[in-house]
This record gives C-alpha cells, structure tokens and sequence, in this order.
C-alpha cells in the first residue's frame, strides 16, 4: 500500500505544529522561548496556505502570496518582538515574562 | 500771521468771534491748571512733583487765576470795542447814502401826489428810478455785511430724510451774525464784565487763604474750614463771559440754545459758590430748577420751528415767516408781516394746497427765501394774488404754510425760555434768591449776563413773535415790573431791594418790546446794565466795609465812612429813577412813551401804560429809600458802623467808571434831548422791518386817504418818530412828575423823618406782611407745586416701599423656596441615578480586573481555548447545516 500524501496529511500536520506553538507558548516563561512559539503558529499557518495552494486550484495564486505575506510578517514580528525583549531585559535585567505584570488590573 | 490779519481785515466780525472765545480760553487754560495742580498734588514729595505743584501755586495759590480771567474779558473788551468801531463806520457810510436816496423819494412821492395828468406820469418814473437805485443801495449793504459780518459752518449733520422734506432740517451751525445790537451787546457785557472781574480780585480776596472759615456754616466741629477757591470763582466767571458772548454772536436759535443752558449752568455754580451754605445750595436749586421749566417751553418752540421750517437760522427763519418787503409789483400791502390763510380743499394737488388769504387764517404762509425765488415774484395779499399754492414739503422757491396757532406756541414757547432766563412773572422767584451767591455775581448776573439774554433773546426773535404773543409778553412785563417794586418797597436786605429792582427793571424791557418799543427795550437793556452794575457794586463795596453785613435796618449814616461809593451809589440810584440826563432818563422814557403810544391806538389795555408809570414812581421811591437809609441819618447799629471803612482802590475804581458811565453814555446831541441819544439811534439800525411793520402803522386809523393797510415800512417809520416825539413829551413829563414825588416822599420819610415807616407798617400791617412775603409766591409754589410733589413723591415711595419692593422680595422668597426643593431633587434622584451607575461601573470593573492576571501564558491559554472553542461551535454548526 502506497502511502499517497494528501491535503489532509498537510492540515494535520500544519494542526500539529499549531499546537507545539501554542504549547510552547502557553509553557514557556522564557520571552525567546514565546517567540519561538509564536513562529511555530505562524509557519502553521503557512504551511495551511501552501497546501490550499497545492491542492485547490481556486487558490493556487493566493494561498502562495499568502504564504510569502506570513514569512515578511513573520519577520518583521521577530524584529519588533526581539527589540521589546531586549528593552525588556534592559529594564528587568531578565526576560521571565512573569515579571511583566505591572500593568495588570 | 499774514492769514490771520487778512482774516480780521476781510471778516472783521472774527473780532467778535474772538472776543467771544478768549475767556473761553482763559477758562480752558485756569481749569487745566488746577488739574495739573490736582494731579501733582499727591506727588509733592518727589521732586518732580514738587515741581510742578509749585509751577502751579504751591500751597499758597496766588492771584494768577484772577489775571488770566481779567485780562481775557479785557481783552474782550478791546476786540469787541475794535469790531464796534469798524461796524459803526462801515455802517454809516451805507445808512448815509442811503437816507439820501430815502429823503428824495420821500420828496418826489410829496411832489407826485400833488401832480396831476402828465407830469403825474413823469413823476411816477422818475419813482420807479429812485426806487430802483434805493433796492441797488440796500442789497450792496446787505451783502457787504454778509460777507465782512456773518459767517456759519455746519457743525453737525443729522441724518437726511428725518423730516418730511429730505432737504430740510439736516444741519445744525455754528455761526456769527453781527448788527449794530450784537455789537453793543459786545461793547456792554464785556466793558461791564471787565470791571466785576476788576472789582471780583479785591472782594474775593479772603478766598485767597488756604484756610477759610465760613462764618455762616456750623459743623459738629465748630465752624466750617475750608481751601480758598479764589481760582475757582475766577474760571467760572470767564465761562460765564464766553456763554454770555456767544449768546450774543449767535446767528441761529440752536447756538443761542448751546449758549442759554451754559449761562444757566454757571449760574448754578456761581449763585451756589459757597454751597455749604443751605441758603446758598437751594438757591442755586431754585434757579437752576426754575430755569428748567422755562427751558422746557424754549426746547418746544425749537422742535415747533425745526419740524416746520427745518431751520434755526434766525435770517432765514424770519425770511420764511415774514412777508418780503418787495415783490414784482413793488409795493406790498403786507410787507414784513406775517400773512394768513385758510386751505382750500377744493382746490388741492398732490402734496400741495390752494392758500386763499384771510386776516385771520388758521394757515400762515411760508414764504421761499430770498434766493431761491425766482425772478418775477408775486406776493400774497388781500388786492391780488390772494390765492397761492402752498407745498406740504416745498422745494425751493416755493411756499409752504403752517398752522398759525403753532407759531403763536413756538413764539410762547420761546417767550417761556426768556420769562425763566430772565425772571419775570411767574418765574421771578429764583433772581432775589440768587443774591446768595457773591455779589460781583449779583452784579454779573443782573446786569450783564444771564438775564440779559431773555431779554435780548426776545429782541432777536421779534419777527417770529405773532400779535397774540407780543400781547402776553407785554403784559408779562408789565405785571413783572409792578409786583417786584412793590416788593422791594418793602425789603430791608440791600441786595435784595437791588435784585426786586431789576426783575422790575426786565419787566419794564419786556413791557416795551410787547408793546413795539424794541429800540426802547433794547436801549433800556444797555443802560440797565451800567447802572445796575453800579449799584451792584456798591452794594458789594457797602457790604465788605460793613464786614458782611447786608441788613439796611444795621446801617445808615454811613456816607463820612464811605464816600466814594455813596456819590458812585447816589449817580446810580439818580439813573435807575430816570432823572434827567442820566442814562435811565432816555431809555425809561422811550418805554413809557412807546407804551403810551400803544395805549392810543389800543385804549383797552391802558394798564399797559398806567402800570409803568406808577412803577416809575415806586422805582424813584425805593431806591431813594436805600440811599437814604444805607448813607444818611443815624446809625443804627453802632458796632457796623464803628468798624465801616471805605474799599480799597481795585473795588472804588471801578464804581468811579461805571458812575461815568451811567450819566454819560447814552448822551447825544443835544444832550437835553431825550430822544437824541446816540446809543437809541445806534440800537435803532438793528431794528428789524418786522417790528415796523407791526407797530410802525399806529396811524393807520388817522391815514384815511390811503386806506387801512397802507402799510410801506419806510413811510410808516417817519409816522412813527412823529408820534414817539409826542408821545415822549407827554409821558416823559407824566414821569418825572411821579419820580419827584417819590423822591420826596422818601426823603420826608427816611431823611427828614417827618414820618415813620414803622407807623405806615403798623396801619397797614395786612399789606406790610403781603409784600414782604413777596407776594407769598413762594408760599404759592410750595403750596401748589412743592407740596403736591413732594405728597406725591411719598405716595410714590409708599408705593415702591411696599408693593414694588414687596412683590420683589415675595419673588425672591418664591425663588427660594422653589431652589430648596429643586435642590432636593437634585441631590437624590439626578445624583442618585449618577452614582448608581458608576457604582456599578465600578464594581464590575473590581471583578473584572482579576481575569487580567498579567502573565502572558494565561493570556495565550485563554486565547487558544477560545480559539479551539469557537472552531468547536463552527464545526457543530457546519455538520448541523451539512446532515440537514
């Protein structure tokens, strides 16, 4: 039996790495670490996008640019994201996000 | 400089102009003064303060104030006695030529009545020729003296379109109009005012202390002590020059009004000069007060005339009014009177009537003014053309009318100003009072200034005064000079005797100007004023030696201790009686005479004659009464009359010349002549043709042969000198006889003391009471007019006390109580409902916070629960629509 690999495997495996992300996120004190998360979330995504791409020729086009708009985006959010971490850490002298909590209700 | 030369030389009536505002000057220059003095005052500490304050005085204020105004009115004087001159020249060389064409066509109308065919037509021609060159002559001087003697500009423009004619009534001027009355009024006031000025720095003198003390003002501290106003007396006496001068120099009613409530005001400063007195503060109140009422009538006139005529120029008011003396045909039957009418309706056009003459129409023609008529022009009169289209708005050249009984108001009016300025019956109660005030103020007010010029405003206004109104004018006068000797018969205060005197004295000009005696009036009015100074002065000089005392009942025998001023106060008292060839002879005697006159022709108001004659007598009496008791006799008071000396040299100087004045300046030639004096014939160019008109046909019942009307104004003036020359003798001698027996009867009385006056008051001791309370006037204002508003004003304070402030404060209490409960409902139901919300705001936000834990993990827990959530109820809904 041949394995044939379809769109399903593609969503699953873009849910999967959904997950990870959010685990790492929801788990992580570390602000890297969050960030790390955060990429996972959105390659999720991309890979989400591509598939639809592969798969459905309606969106053969989109899902491509979309793809290509969620790697920009990621970018340009790990280079805001690392600059509030290091002003964080500037601050703090760590990068535990438990310790920002001055501003809670 | 050049211009200002060239100014005086083409317009020499800028001299008067200039006379007029120097004291205006003066005033302006004292009152800036003392402001700085004022102003540097608080500062005079630093030594820029200290500079000034002493520039200006110091402390010490000296007699600065004094020169300034001294040499402003006499400087004054010397414009005026320059503008004079020129006047009277230039006026005689006209008024020369001119007799001599009027006595050669006077001459050709004899030898052409006597004519008869042929030579009746030549002569006729040869009229028309004199005629024409008497109309040539006249109209050279009329406009050499409107372009060297008059002159206006517009002061002030009123919005165009007010009145019903958008041309008229939309300027009011400023303007001089010299005639030889203007001129001498110039002369007179400013010679008169000069010399109270002169006299004003000795009797003011004490006022040059800082510190005065006011003998007759009572204060919680002993008697009052206050600053010297010698500075302050002097500025208001320089304003009440210029007010008076620009009286004078006025050529429209508005100035003449400007004018009339400046007098009246500083005569409310001055007369009120030591308003801490009581006496002196009501004093003031009253004539300012009793002023305004005539004022009031003054302002009704004005608005009468400008409604109607649009005007206040007094050439062009009485060119309006008065009939002209020429119109195509020669001759008018009506010239310089006013010509009446009745409005045909039948006959009436849009915006205009059909006028159809009548002697006593209730319309009174407005005629167009003299340059705006056109070429050929007929007059209205009974014999032809007597129907004219009257206009409702006329444009020029044409006539208009107006309702007669309006002009009878506008001239009453007028008349109501002039009763008020210059205190007659019923308004005469303010000038005894006003002696309060200093008496160089007396002499100022009385003689020359301000009740003057109710006099000489009637003058002035002559042709707009209707018969009606000449008659109530005349007996106004006449009433006034009775009552007021009578009272001063009896008054024993030496001023007071003075101020009855000239109330009678304005009587006697106002009598003569009611009854056609203009010149009389006017005369009466120039050398009333120095004599009346005279004994003013006197009077003032006889209470500074007398240290301020004014009861004659204190005096006498004063004449060792006083001589000069007696034999000044004998010369003035001998003038104001009229004996012959002191001034008071000639103009009295041109009155009584003119009265007669006016008595013959008009036998039902012989009051008119007997009222000024008796009063002649009664005028001889009293003055010689205050003679006699100040001077001769006894004294009566041996402290007055030990501590009585004579004035010092600046208050004696003056009296000498005014004494000369008043037995001199009304002479002529020949002197024994009472009809030839120089100042009457000089009054007598001023006259205007209206008064001729009116009176000058006294004969008219004797000239037969030429009808009724046959009014020419010229012939009429040669009827009327013939009949005055009778008249004069008659009731020039009927006068005298009166004068001596009143001299004589007060010399027997009060000289000789054959007979007691103490005995006369005890017989008649009802009469006695009557005539000291002054004919209880004042008893009768108070009781018909104070009272009642003062009744009135306690009524009106009840009721403003009491409902007007009750409903006020009932309001207020309403509002109150209202705000209480609004207040209430306020704070419990609006802020209630407020603070509920917010609370629940505020406690759901308490809750609320702890969901915001601030760890980050949390937040991303929550989010991806959320997420996984929703894509739950997504994926139910889907399969929910898919299976069915």
């Amino acid at each position: 039996m041949t394995l044939t690999v379809g769109l399903t495997h593609f969503l699953l495996l873009g849910a999967l790495l959904f997950v990870c992300g959010a685990v790492c996120m929801a788990s992580k004190r570390n602000a890297i670490g969050i960030l790390m998360g955060v990429e996972l979330v959105l390659n999720a995504a991309t890979i989400n996008f591509v598939a639809f791409a592969r798969y459905n020729p309606i969106f053969q086009v989109e899902g491509q640019i979309f793809a290509l708009f969620v790697i920009v985006l990621a970018a340009a959010e790990a280079a805001i994201a690392l600059a509030i971490v290091l002003n964080f850490y500037n601050n703090h002298l760590s990068v535990d996000v438990d310790t920002a909590e001055e501003l809670k209700g | 400089m050049m211009d200002l030369l060239e100014l005086f030389g083409e317009h020499p009536g800028w001299y008067f102009v200039a006379a007029t505002l120097v004291p205006l000057l003066s005033f302006v220059l004292i009152l800036s003064a003392s402001a700085l003095w004022c102003a540097a005052r608080p500062f005079r500490d630093t030594p820029a303060g200290a500079a000034l304050f002493n520039f200006f005085g110091g402390e010490e204020r000296g007699r600065t104030p004094a020169y300034v105004a001294t040499g402003a009115i006499a400087l004054a004087f010397v414009l005026s006695l320059v503008g004079f001159l020129r006047f009277t020249i230039q006026q005689s060389e006209f008024e020369t030529q001119i007799q001599q064409v009027q006595r050669d066509l006077y001459e050709l109308r004899v030898k052409a009545k006597a004519a008869q065919g042929q030579d009746k037509e030549k002569w006729e021609e040869e009229i028309e020729a004199k005629e024409n060159e008497l109309e040539n002559k006249e109209k050279m001087w009329e406009s050499a003296r409107s372009y060297a003697w008059q002159g206006h500009f517009d002061w002030l423009r009123i919005r165009p379109g007010s009145l019903r004619d958008p041309d008229r009534g939309t300027v009011l001027q400023l303007g001089y109009k010299i005639d030889s009355l203007s001129a001498l009024m110039f002369v007179m006031v400013t010679f008169v005012a000069s010399l109270i000025h002169l006299f004003s720095i000795g009797y003011m003198s004490e006022e040059l202390q800082p510190e005065v003390e006011d003998h007759q003002v009572h204060t919680r501290y002993g008697l009052l002590v206050r600053r010297g106003r010698f500075g302050r007396f002097f500025m208001f006496l320089s304003l009440f020059c210029f007010s008076m001068l620009n009286l004078v120099l006025a050529d429209n009613l508005f100035q003449v009004f400007l004018s009339w409530e400046l007098v009246g005001i500083c005569s409310y400063l001055l007369i009120g000069f030591y308003f801490e007195r009581q006496s002196a503060s009501n004093a003031a109140n009253k004539a300012f007060i009793t002023n305004r009422i005539g004022d009031a009538g003054f302002i009704l006139g004005l608005l009468i005339l400008w409604t109607n005529l649009g005007t206040f120029h007094f050439d062009e008011l009485f060119q309006r009014l008065r009939a002209p003396l020429r119109d195509s045909h020669g001759t008018l039957q009506l010239a310089g009177r006013f010509v009446r009418g009745d409005l045909d309706p039948a006959r009436a056009a849009d915006g205009s009537w059909s006028l159809k003459y009548s002697p006593d129409g209730a319309q009174v023609v407005l005629f167009p003014l003299p340059q705006d008529r056109p070429e050929h022009y007929h007059g209205v009169g009974p014999d032809r053309d007597d129907r004219v289209d009257v206009f409702e708005a006329p444009k020029k050249g044409q006539h208009g009318s107006m309702p007669y009984w309006l002009l009878v108001a506008a001239g009453l009016g007028i008349f109501l100003g002039c009763v008020g300025k210059s205190a007659q019956f019923p308004l005469h109660v303010w000038l005894p009072d006003a002696m309060e005030g200093p008496t160089p103020v007396s002499a100022l007010i009385h003689a020359a200034t301000m009740v003057a010029a109710g006099v000489y405003l009637v003058g002035r206004c002559y042709p707009l005064f209707t018969y009606e109104a000449l008659l109530v004018i005349a007996y106004t006068g006449g009433i006034t000079l009775f009552i007021a000797a009578t009272i001063a018969v009896v008054m024993t205060d030496i001023k007071k005797v003075l101020a009855y005197s000239t109330v009678s004295q304005l009587g006697y000009m106002m009598l003569a100007l009611g009854v056609g005696g203009w010149v009389a009036g006017l005369f009466h009015l120039l050398t009333h004023a120095f004599f009346k100074a005279l004994l003013f002065l006197c009077s003032g000089s006889v209470i500074y030696g007398c240290h301020h005392e004014q009861d004659m009942l204190k005096m006498g025998g004063l004449y060792p201790k006083m001589k000069i001023t007696a034999l000044t106060m004998l010369i003035g008292v001998l003038a104001i009686a009229g004996i012959p060839l002191f001034t008071g002879w000639y103009s009295k005697d041109a009155i009584l005479a003119q009265a007669l006159g006016f008595v013959y022709v008009h036998p039902q108001h012989l009051l008119l004659f007997l009222l000024p004659l008796g009063t002649a007598g009664l005028t001889a009496f009293y003055m010689s009464r205050l003679w006699l008791m100040t001077f001769t006799g006894k004294p009566r008071d041996e402290h007055v009359y030990e501590h009585a000396h004579e004035s010092p040299g600046t208050m004696t100087m003056p009296l000498v010349v005014l004494a000369v004045c008043s037995v001199g300046i009304a002479w002529g030639w020949p002197i024994y002549d009472a009809q030839a004096s120089w100042l009457e014939q000089n009054v007598h160019h001023a006259q205007h043709h209206a008064v001729l008109a009116d009176f000058g046909n006294i004969d008219y019942t004797v000239d037969q042969e030429h009808g009724e009307y046959w009014v020419v104004a010229k012939r009429a003036e040669e009827n009327e000198r013939l009949y005055a020359y009778y008249n004069h003798h008659l009731a020039g001698n009927l006068a005298l006889g009166l004068v001596v027996i009143g001299m004589v009867f007060a010399g027997l009385i009060y000289w000789k003391g054959v007979l007691d006056p103490a005995e006369a008051q005890e017989q008649f001791p009802g009469l006695h009471a009557f005539l000291m309370d002054k004919w209880r006037f004042d008893w009768l204002y108070s009781v018909v007019v104070v009272r009642p508003a003062l009744v009135v004003g306690s009524w009106l304070a009840w009721f403003d006390l009491h409902v007007i402030d009750g409903v006020l404060h009932g309001v207020a209490y309403l509002s109150v109580l209202l705000s209480k409960w609004d207040g209430l409902f306020d704070n419990s139901v609006i802020d209630g409902l407020v603070n509920l919300v917010g609370n629940a705001i505020y406690s759901a936000g308490a809750r609320l916070r702890n969901v915001q834990t601030g760890f980050l993990r949390s937040y991303v827990l929550f989010l991806v629960l959320a997420a996984a959530g929703i894509f739950m109820v997504l994926a139910y809904f889907v399969r929910m629509a898919a299976a069915g």
